[in-house]
């Protein structure tokens, strides 16, 4: 049977913040606030998301499952469109990205009845592809800014020698893809023998078998590798031709 | 060859210019005074925002901006090579339209005197100068007609300089290009251009042979700036 923790026992975290609150206030951080409203906010979210959970638990699938994916992505496509700013149409294809590949990832899953079609299996399972989805995206935007400032020589050089947009953003690409992988790859090196992963932790902390928790955890670490590199490839490819304009010019050097 | 009307791009005003087939024209002046950005209005790595460029008497829209860029190559001041061998460098530009021949890389090497074992080398393994070298190498393999040399000695030694310098000279004139070239260096400027254009401010003061504008100044700007 799974453990529970009591209320009482959850007052003891007290001691988890009073620390880096004092170390905040013995290195002069000016952290204080940050520190006591983030967790204070934290925790509040995570009950209330807990009592939202018990209420979409209790809805039928076909309610409660596409209710909580349409929250989720649209929570995320927010997110991730920050680190978009500036690039057009950025919203809608972030949040084409996410259904495709939430879609793609959980029709695998049904079909190959790894899980269940109710919203305890199909929630917590999806919230994992989409939350890493929306920071590989993210993270590919960001990474992929800063390539071309960084290869503006280069991308001018290709240009110059006849390359198209696609031609000549070919190195970005590649540079950006990779170090959207590489973490992804290295974590799954890891997995297991430096750090349990959370999910597995969870269902072994429930009372389920190790070796079923670690069947689990496979589904959800070579899905989201997957959700990765596909949302990695997927806004690079769309988001690149947004650097030049229709005669293929660096859009940056446009106002030189 | 190029004529400009009345062209206007940021800081550049009112750009009034003609350039031959077969000349060798010098653009120099101080520092941001708008020299890189008026050499890539001459391949369209930028446009206008007023006035009009014609390209052998055609207007510099009409062409199809890949196929320009194949005729008026640029070497730019830092050899920005891709990442890979001298060959994945220099086989670049044809390689974009399917037209690569192997035998076309000791030519090209050839060219810019570097040994043909460097095909094979790893670029980041060159020297300033080699790497300069497979730039211009990377340039010629599109075989253009128009050559716009943006500062492509500035980062080198003196002797480095004048190898390419050498290498440039007997380019130009076998292959009987037209070369446009930005420079801070008035010895280089001598050397290898016939006609010259003096920016300042985004404005040329003066435009003629390149001898008379170093020799005989007739503004004060340029004499200051010679001075």
């Amino acid at each position: 049977m799974s453990p529970e923790i009591s209320n009482q026992s959850l007052l003891f975290l007290i001691v988890f913040v009073l620390v880096p609150l004092w170390l905040s206030y013995y290195y002069q951080l000016g952290l204080k606030r940050d520190i006591i409203w983030s967790s204070i906010r934290g925790a509040l979210q995570l009950f209330l998301i807990g009592y939202a959970l018990n209420f979409l638990f209790d809805l039928p699938a076909i309610q409660g499952i596409p209710l909580m994916l349409s929250v989720m992505i649209t929570v995320a496509s927010f997110h991730a469109k920050k680190k978009g700013e500036g690039i057009p149409r950025m919203l809608s294809t972030i949040v084409i990205g996410l259904i495709l590949i939430e879609g793609s990832v959980l029709s695998l899953w049904l079909l190959a009845d790894m899980i269940e079609f109710t919203p305890s299996q199909v929630i917590p399972m999806s919230g994992m592809v989409i939350g890493n989805s929306m920071v590989a995206m993210g993270l590919a935007i960001e990474r992929m800014r800063s390539e071309f400032k960084e290869n503006e020589g280069r991308i001018l050089a290709a240009l110059s020698l006849g390359a198209k947009p696609s031609q000549s953003s070919k190195i970005i690409l590649q540079q950006t893809l990779q170090s959207s992988l590489i973490p992804n790859v290295d974590q799954l090196k890891t997995i297991g023998l430096v750090q349990l992963p959370g999910m597995m932790t969870g269902l072994i902390l429930g009372g389920v078998n190790p070796v079923t928790a670690i069947k689990y955890q496979l589904v959800i670490s070579l899905s989201i590798f997957s959700a990765v590199s596909i949302s990695a490839i997927y806004i690079t490819l769309m988001t690149y031709k947004y650097f030049y304009n229709d005669r293929m010019q660096l859009k940056r050097m446009e106002s030189e | 060859m190029y004529s400009f009307h009345n062209v206007h791009k940021g800081i550049l005003q009112n750009i009034n210019v003609t350039i031959e087939k077969g000349e060798k024209v010098i653009i120099f002046g101080p520092s941001g005074s708008g020299k890189s950005t008026l050499l890539h209005l001459f391949n369209r790595l930028q446009d206008p925002d007023e006035g009009k460029i014609h390209f052998k008497d055609n207007p510099i829209q009409s062409y199809h901006i890949p196929d320009l860029r194949n005729q008026a190559g640029l070497v730019m001041q830092a050899p920005h090579l891709f990442p890979g061998t001298v060959l994945d460098n220099i086989k670049y530009g044809p390689s974009l339209r399917g037209d690569w021949r192997e035998q076309d890389g000791e030519e090209l090497l050839a060219y810019v005197q570097l040994p043909t074992e460097y095909l094979s080398r790893d670029v980041n393994h060159l020297s300033g100068g080699e790497q300069q070298r497979v730039s211009l190498a990377r340039t010629l393999a599109n075989k253009p007609e128009v050559l716009l040399l943006d500062e492509p000695t500035s980062a080198l030694d003196q002797h480095t300089i004048e190898e390419i310098e050498d290498v440039l000279e007997e380019l130009i004139h076998e292959h009987q290009l037209t070369m446009i070239m930005v420079t801070h260096n008035l010895k280089q400027a001598k050397r290898l251009g016939d006609k010259g254009i003096f920016l300042s401010e985004g404005e040329i003061l003066e435009s003629g042979l390149i001898l008379d504008l170093l020799e005989t100044p007739t503004t004060t700007s340029l004499q200051s700036f010679l001075a």
